[in-house]
Formats: C-alpha cells, sequence, structure tokens
C-alpha cells in the first residue's frame, strides 16, 4: 500500500441542505506530513471528523490504513490519533492524569503508558507540570498536552486539526518542531488543517487547498507555486474605464478582477514589467491608489484558485474562535 | 463492555475531588431525613404509626424506604447532566474518537451514579439511626432483607439514571434536563407510596400509585425494614415488585445499551 488514506466521493450534509464536505476524493501518501487548507468554514474539521469517526458520513467512503471507514470503524479509531480543534482533556484532571485517561482508552498495557506518559511529557516540556489540573495550564500547555493525548497510542495517522490556533509565534514555531518530530521519529502518516499558510508552506509535503466544501487544487507547495505561472501585480483603481484599458496592456499573461475590486495582473517577470506597466499607466493617466508586486508564494496559490485573500475578515474570527474555545458553543 | 472502568474511576474522580458536589452529596441525604421526616410526619396528631404506616414503630422508619428511593431518583440526573456537560466541554469528542464501545460512555456515568448513591445511602442509615424518632429496627434484619434492600435501591438508581442518560445521548442543553426533572420527578415521587401508604391517598392517586417503580422499591424496602422477617404473603408481594424493579431494569439496560451505541453524537 503506498497511500496511506485514500478518501473516495466523501460528503456532508448538515441538516438534510447544508453540503459542509462536498464530494471530496484525496489520495495521502504514507509518512507524508499533509496540509489541508482553507479558510473557516470551508469544511476542513468536518472532513476530519468524518475520517476519525465522529460524524458519520451523508456519503461516500475512505480508507485508512487499508481499513474502510464504513465497516473497520474501531480498527480504525485504534490505530489513528487525532487532536482535535477544540480542547478535549478534562480540566478536572491533572496533566498525567489525562493521559493516564487516554493510555486506558487505548488500552495501552500499564507499564508501557507510564513509561510513554513520561516520554511524551518530557518532549512538550510538560513534566514539571504533569501534577497541575490541565484547566490551570496555559493555552500554550493545553494545547501541547492536547497534541500527546494524540500520541498516546502510538498512531499510523495523526490528524492534527488547526493545531496552533490562536497560539503565539513563538510557542507555534515550538509546536511545528514537535511536529516535524513526530513525523521523524515515528514515521507516521499527519494530515494537519490550518488556516495559516505559513504553518502549512512550513510542514506540510503536499497539500490541498479546500473552499466552500470542496478541493479546489492539491501539490506540492513549490509545484502549487509553479503553475501560477509568473508573479501578480494588485492594483487598485477608481473605476471600471481603468480597468479596461489595464486590460489591453500588453505585457499581461491575464488580467482578472478580484471580489474586492483589485485588479490582478499576471506577469512573466516583475523585475522587468513593472516599469513597462508605470509607464503605461502613466500614459494613459491612470494613478492607480495602491501597487503591489508579488513573487509566487502560497498567499498568491490560494487567491488565485479561491478568488479570495485567505486572510480577509479574518483575524475577527480567530479572535471570536478563542473566546469560545473549548467551549464547544455549539 | 471496553472504557467502561477508565471512564467510571474518572467520573468519580471529578465527583470526590469536587469539594460541592462532594459535600452536597452528603448533606443531602441528611435533610431529606430529617425535613421530610418531620413535615410529613402526621403521628403527631395523635396518629398512630402502627395503625396507619403498616406496622412501623415511627414514621422514619416508614419514610426510609420512600428516601432511599427517592435519593436514587434525584441522583440518577447527575449521569444525564454530566453526559451534556461534556458535550459542551468537548470532551466528549476525545472519548468517540478512542476504541471503545461507545455505550461505556453512557454506563460509566450510570455506574458512578450508582456508585455515589451507595455513599450516600450509608450516610443516610447513619443518620436515620442517630436522629431522635429515627430508624428503629424492631423485628430483626436478615441477610436476605439486606439484599432485597440493596438491590432495590441499586435498581431504581440505575433505572432513573439510564432513563437520564438515554435522554441526553443527543441533548445539547442542560436546561432541556432540568426541564425534564423538574417536570416528571415531584409527580413521581408524589404519585408513590414513597411518603404515605395507599389507604391516606386519594383513591385515583393511589391507583396510579401502584405501576410506578418507585413504590415499588419504596414498599420493598420498608417491608423487610420494618417486619424482618417476612410472612409469605408479604414475601410473594416483595417479589413480585423486585420482579417488577428487575425486568424494568433489563429493559432500560438493552435500551441503553442499544441507544447509547448508535446514537451518541459529539
Ligand atoms: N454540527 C453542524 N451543524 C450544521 N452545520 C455545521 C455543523 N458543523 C459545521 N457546520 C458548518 O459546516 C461548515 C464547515 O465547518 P467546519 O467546521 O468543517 O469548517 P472548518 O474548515 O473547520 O473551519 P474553521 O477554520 O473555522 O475551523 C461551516 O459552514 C459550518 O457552519
Ligand atoms: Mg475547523
Amino acid at each position: 500500500m503506498d497511500n496511506s488514506i485514500e478518501i473516495e466521493s466523501l460528503t456532508k450534509v448538515y441538516n438534510g441542505k447544508f453540503k459542509a464536505v462536498d464530494d471530496v476524493s484525496l489520495k495521502i501518501g504514507r509518512g507524508k506530513i499533509y496540509g489541508l487548507l482553507g479558510q473557516n468554514g470551508a469544511g476542513k474539521t468536518t472532513l476530519i471528523k468524518m475520517l476519525t469517526g465522529v460524524i458519520k458520513p451523508t456519503s461516500g467512503t475512505a480508507m485508512i490504513a487499508g481499513l474502510d471507514l464504513n465497516k473497520d470503524a474501531l480498527k480504525i479509531r485504534r490505530i489513528t490519533g487525532v487532536v482535535p480543534q477544540e480542547y478535549t482533556t478534562d480540566g478536572d484532571l491533572s496533566g498525567k492524569e489525562n493521559l493516564k485517561l487516554v493510555a486506558d482508552l487505548y488500552d495501552v498495557p500499564r507499564k508501557d503508558a507510564e513509561e510513554r506518559i513520561e516520554t511524551l511529557l518530557r518532549m512538550v516540556d510538560l513534566y514539571d507540570v504533569k501534577d497541575r489540573y490541565a484547566s490551570a495550564y496555559s493555552g500554550g500547555m493545553r494545547k501541547r498536552l492536547e497534541l500527546v493525548c494524540g500520541l498516546m497510542n502510538t498512531p499510523e495517522v495523526l490528524f492534527l486539526d488547526e493545531p496552533t490556533l490562536g497560539l503565539d509565534v513563538t510557542t507555534r514555531e515550538n509546536l511545528w518542531s514537535y511536529i516535524r518530530s513526530f513525523e521523524r521519529e515515528f514515521h507516521i502518516t499527519i494530515i494537519l488543517t490550518s488556516h495559516y499558510l505559513d504553518e502549512v508552506d512550513s510542514l506540510a509535503n503536499e497539500l490541498s487547498i479546500m473552499d466552500h466544501g470542496k478541493i479546489i487544487v492539491s501539490g506540492t507547495s513549490s509545484d502549487l507555486k509553479k503553475s501560477l505561472k509568473g508573479d501578480t501585480i494588485t492594483l487598485k483603481l477608481k473605476n471600471d474605464d481603468e480597468f479596461k484599458i489595464v486590460q489591453n496592456f500588453k505585457e499581461a499573461i491575464e488580467v482578472k478582477k478580484m471580489e474586492l475590486g483589485d485588479i490582478r495582473i499576471k506577469v512573466n517577470n516583475s523585475d522587468v514589467v513593472l516599469p513597462e506597466l508605470m509607464k503605461y499607466l502613466s500614459d494613459h493617466k491612470i494613478s492607480p491608489q495602491s501597487i503591489n508586486v508579488r513573487k509566487p508564494s502560497l498567499d498568491e496559490v490560494f487567491i488565485e484558485y479561491t478568488g479570495r485573500n485567505i486572510n480577509a475578515e479574518q483575524s475577527g474570527k480567530d479572535y471570536e474562535k478563542l473566546m469560545t474555545m473549548g467551549r464547544g458553543a455549539k | 463492555m471496553s472504557g467502561l472502568i477508565p471512564l467510571t474511576i474518572r467520573d468519580l474522580k471529578r465527583w470526590y475531588r469536587n469539594p460541592v458536589s462532594a459535600v452536597v452529596g452528603v448533606i443531602q441525604p441528611i435533610f431529606w431525613i430529617v425535613l421530610f421526616g418531620s413535615a410529613f410526619d402526621i403521628t403527631r396528631f395523635g396518629v398512630s404509626s402502627t395503625t396507619f404506616f403498616e406496622g412501623a414503630p415511627d414514621y422514619i422508619t416508614y419514610l426510609m424506604g420512600g428516601i432511599l428511593t427517592i435519593i436514587g431518583l434525584f441522583t440518577g440526573m447527575f449521569s444525564g447532566v454530566n453526559i451534556i456537560w461534556d458535550r459542551r466541554l468537548g470532551i466528549l469528542q476525545r472519548f468517540l474518537i478512542a476504541p471503545i464501545n461507545r455505550a461505556s460512555i453512557v454506563f460509566s456515568r450510570i455506574l458512578s451514579s450508582v456508585a455515589r448513591i451507595s455513599v450516600q445511602i450509608m450516610i443516610l442509615f447513619a443518620v436515620a439511626f442517630v436522629i431522635p424518632n429515627g430508624l428503629k429496627i424492631v423485628n430483626g434484619f436478615t441477610l436476605m432483607d439486606g439484599v432485597i434492600l440493596v438491590s432495590a435501591v441499586f435498581m431504581v438508581s440505575f433505572i432513573f439514571s439510564s432513563f437520564f442518560s438515554i435522554l441526553a445521548v443527543r441533548m445539547t442543553r442542560m436546561e432541556s434536563v432540568f426541564g425534564i426533572v423538574n417536570l416528571i420527578n415531584l409527580p413521581l415521587m408524589f404519585a408513590s407510596y414513597a411518603m404515605f401508604p395507599p389507604d391516606l391517598m386519594a383513591p385515583w392517586l393511589s391507583h396510579v400509585a401502584k405501576y410506578n417503580p418507585v413504590s415499588w422499591s419504596a414498599q420493598s424496602i420498608r417491608m423487610v425494614l420494618i417486619h424482618g422477617t417476612l410472612t409469605a404473603s408479604e414475601a410473594h408481594t416483595v417479589l413480585i415488585y423486585m420482579l417488577g424493579l428487575l425486568a424494568l431494569a433489563l429493559f432500560m439496560l438493552v435500551i441503553t445499551y442499544i441507544i447509547s451505541n448508535r446514537e451518541i453524537r459529539e
């Protein structure tokens, strides 16, 4: 088996009408870190919940490590580790007790469990606070505890749903290095969802962009960047007449108007083309409100394929999510 | 049932570590016995307890069967409340992810409720013996009596714990459970022989109470506490009640298993 996970036409319809995940098919290779990138509400968590047996798919299926999601649910749960988006540790138990509970739920033999708990706690620097109640952990500590809960059964496949949501930069980078070391040390397949481009870019060997429940595009980060075929110049113009003039700019490979009114111009080599564009604009008496030049990046990939900027209207939502995190406001 | 023991232990840990719930759990049975024991004690108006309360030496001795049963009824609702609590905190997801029999998520709650109830019962007995005009065992207490008492309380606790747990399998709101508790607990308590014998009740009420499992448990416990060794006809009555409780408990066991295994959601 080359593929650790094969998803076939997985679909989830909520309340009989809303398609949160829409006919997703995907093959994920063994021993890789695979990123699922998408905005809030793209359907990442719903997809993960189906793959981990928390909710039932409306239709479709998946094979995980050779096991059928619709037939071998229990076996799949035995060999997968999950770190859900929300807190799932018990605040009224200590860090160590939480891990012990998870070990018991996975039938880890007592002696192995003791050893593994200590190793894992040390690995994420929680050994010194192991006897403190989880409710008294800071956000980053709690998230680290969640991470190792997902490793307690030494899984073949690990699902990480937004593992660094709402953490500060240092803590995030810290967690990234833990995640990389999990992959190196345990040779497991990791599926990681995120709406942080840098996170997916730096961790994932391969990724898919998800939008409105669908997979829009998949590939390695560098392949996706190459697929952009050049640099992007973004302009803010005053009116549609100006847009029509810019459309006739000869060096442009493509000129597109975005949802928020920005004009995106695809060019081969912005270093050479930009001066020409400036001249063209001034010849036509157009003075743009802003100009922005970007080399291929995951950001650009996201905008190219979804027509939206991933970080637009994001920060407010992040804050909201933080405030309700762990409270499962349903 | 995989997962049952660790989940039960976790639930009990949360209980005894929480000073409020532990203290409430201890004080509650004392309140019941002291308050109900004097509020409903009509023997102080010269009513003879032996005549009106089925031969009981005093009202509290009569009331014990009722109180033991009601503790089962009221503590049972917590198993439902706690499942919803776990759901709202997100902890339930951790259990749904784990390779356990999902019924154990619910049964651990029921088991720990039953365990808590056992503790409360021991406290209740201790208090009932100590207070003035309290519990008096006049006709002896055999091993058989003990078995009947304990199994009646366990069965009734199990029945109500599982009832409230089934409700919680899909609910997301705490208020819903409390609403249902308010709706059914008091009627279940008053439309039963928990407080008063059939002769002191309105005829229609006493007729309804006959079919109430609270009555079955209360009557069985009370008969063994008051009479010690039972006559053949008393034993027959107790046997019928106990079989009724057993049938209901088994029914709840099967239903709870099926529903919790299939229907529990995050
Ligand atoms: N239980 C539910 N009932 C109805 N709709 C739901 C439910 N859970 C999620 N949804 C909807 O499904 C869509 C996808 O949600 P999902 O949580 O999978 O998104 P996500 O990609 O994980 O987003 P985020 O980045 O915010 O975590 C959203 O529009 C959400 O409102
Ligand atoms: Mg999500």
